[in-house]
């Protein structure tokens, strides 16, 4: 079960001023097919540069990612990817957008057609298909990239900090309606998160990032129940894995 | 998910905004009623060298006689098309040109020298060696337009091909897209503000190139019309024509205004 993605031992750095600054120190890292494993650290720790080296967008200098035992290389439609600021193609519609992200799968028209359809109806956007993206609110955008990454029905969904661009008050409710298509789905998620609270509702593992160079200081299965809504929020099991993770991001090591 | 979805649809009409007592544009058109009117008088009464500077009602009697008999289509026509060739054919090439040097970082080094150089050659300074190459015909015109808007849509496009935004170029390598469908799909459409930009240089200066072309001569055109009227001193056909030329630029830019806020409604 545990060799769905394996990422071994990756080793990153960027020149910086004559010299290199390293931003991932040793990766290693097991996801299980259907897992939600969540990455937790600092800003700058180096999340991004891991998912975008998993994504296939960047090499790692050393070290290796391979899914269901086929080594990654550069980007492939097995793997789909949720950003940060969204990522919408202004000029493009909801709909387009997301028929944006299946065009190179050569798929026939009804197809994908009815794979957008579901897509949109999955992250809550009927209605708004003819929507242009600056109409649209941040957390409406970000259901436009979550269904453009859903449409591709891929084996794994990167997620760089879904929710940090979009504001508190939805937050939380993006957060349970992630994990509901996640779980309906049975997509293998990998995300990572600067919001502790995050990683833990959303995780079935919780890793725990060093500051920068990122390297794995814990692992932290969760326990909480599989499908869960915003009351987990209150248990003292939550609360305490809160407490913890946040003890450990302030430690060094 | 469905159920949560923050924004809703449909909602009430938003009020109209209250229209001013007086609406702008006719105070625009009184003013203008009052300095033609002067003119008028002026001319009538001598007050003006009518020699120079003729008065509204002979250019309008110019301008009328030109509209019944054709000529001024004639001329039009002549201007026209060897501008529009010129144009359109800038406006492709340049475009095409730009965002490839833009998008291919080697491609853009290995012409970047030329287009500057060629840049910095005063546009009109080129016509005389036109004509020496291609004579009086339309060649000549059509060549000068050509050169002359190439540059503004050029710069544009390279600089528009430069910023497209990274993090859309990733969106589009992580669903699959190759560098060659990346730039149809992601550098041409987000670059189209800066096309668009560059057109409207492109298309304003044409015309002045165009009518400039033809004061060195030819056997028509709008420029040409001015040029003859003007040294003949026959001054109402001389302001008719020049107000034929100013409309005539005038429905351009005002088209090229519409087709611009259709292409970028979705900025
Ligand atoms: N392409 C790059 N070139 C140079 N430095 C980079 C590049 N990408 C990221 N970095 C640097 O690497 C560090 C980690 O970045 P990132 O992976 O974005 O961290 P995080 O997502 O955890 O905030 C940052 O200091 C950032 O400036
Ligand atoms: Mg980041």
């Amino acid at each position: 079960m545990n060799d769905f993605l394996t990422i071994d031992k990756i080793h990153k750095s960027f020149p910086a001023r004559e010299s290199y600054l390293k931003v991932l120190d040793g990766i290693t890292l097991r996801q299980g097919e259907g897992e939600v494993v969540a990455i937790v650290g600092a800003s700058g720790s180096g999340k991004t540069t891991l998912l975008r080296i998993v994504a296939g967008l960047e090499q790692p200098d050393t070290g290796a990612v391979a899914l269901r035992g086929k080594p990654v290389t550069g980007p492939g439609p097995e793997r789909a990817m949720v950003f940060q600021q969204f990522g919408l193609l202004p000029w493009l519609n909801v709909l387009d957008n997301i028929l944006f992200g299946l065009r190179p799968a050569g798929l026939t028209k009804d197809e994908a057609e009815e794979r957008t359809h579901d897509a949109i109806a999955r992250v809550g956007l009927t209605g708004f298909e003819k929507f242009m993206p600056k109409e649209l609110s941040g957390g409406m955008q970000q259901r436009v990239g979550i269904a453009r990454a859903l449409a591709v029905r891929p084996a794994l969904m990167l997620c760089d900090e879904p929710f940090a661009s979009v504001d508190t008050l939805t937050r939380q409710t993006m957060q349970t309606d992630l994990q509901k298509v996640v779980r309906e789905t049975a997509t293998s998620v990998l995300l990572v998160t600067h919001d502790i609270e995050e990683a833990i509702f959303l995780g079935d593992r919780v890793i725990v990032f060093s500051s920068r160079p990122g390297r794995v200081m814990e692992e932290i299965p969760i326990t909480l129940p599989k499908t869960r809504d915003h009351s987990v929020r209150t248990l003292s099991e939550f609360q305490e894995l809160r407490e913890h993770i946040w003890q450990r991001l302030q430690s060094k090591n | 998910m469905a159920a949560s979805a923050v924004q809703e649809l449909g909602g009430d009409q938003p009020p109209t905004p209250r229209k001013p007592l007086i609406q702008p544009g006719v105070i625009s058109f009184l003013i203008l009623v009052v300095i033609l009117g002067g003119w008028e008088l002026a001319g009538r009464f001598d007050l003006i060298n009518p020699f120079f500077f003729s008065w509204p009602s002979a250019i309008a009697k110019a301008a009328w006689v030109m509209l019944m008999n054709g000529q001024l289509f004639v001329d039009l026509w002549f201007t026209g098309y060897a501008y529009l060739i010129g144009v359109i054919a800038a406006c492709i090439f340049g475009s095409a040109l730009g965002l490839a040097m833009g998008w291919w970082k080697t491609f853009g080094q290995i012409v970047d020298p030329y287009v500057v150089f060629f840049s910095a050659m005063p546009r009109i300074a080129l016509y005389p060696v036109l004509l020496m190459l291609f004579g009086l015909g339309d060649m000549s015109r059509i060549m000068i337009v050509f050169i002359g808007v190439l540059f503004p849509v050029l710069f544009n496009a390279y600089v528009g091909a430069k910023q497209t935004p990274r993090l859309l170029i990733d969106v589009a390598r992580v669903f699959g897209y190759s560098n060659n469908k990346l730039f149809l799909s992601i550098v041409l459409p987000s670059s189209l503000p800066y096309l668009m930009a560059g057109f409207r240089t492109g298309i304003t200066l044409g015309m002045v190139l165009i009518v400039v072309a033809e004061f060195f001569g030819g056997s028509s055109g709008l420029g040409r019309e001015i040029a003859i009227t003007a040294t003949m001193y026959k001054t109402p056909e001389m302001y008719a024509w020049l107000i034929y030329t100013s409309l005539a630029a005038l429905i351009i830019v005002r088209a090229t205004d519409y087709l611009e806020r259709r292409a970028l409604a979705w900025t």
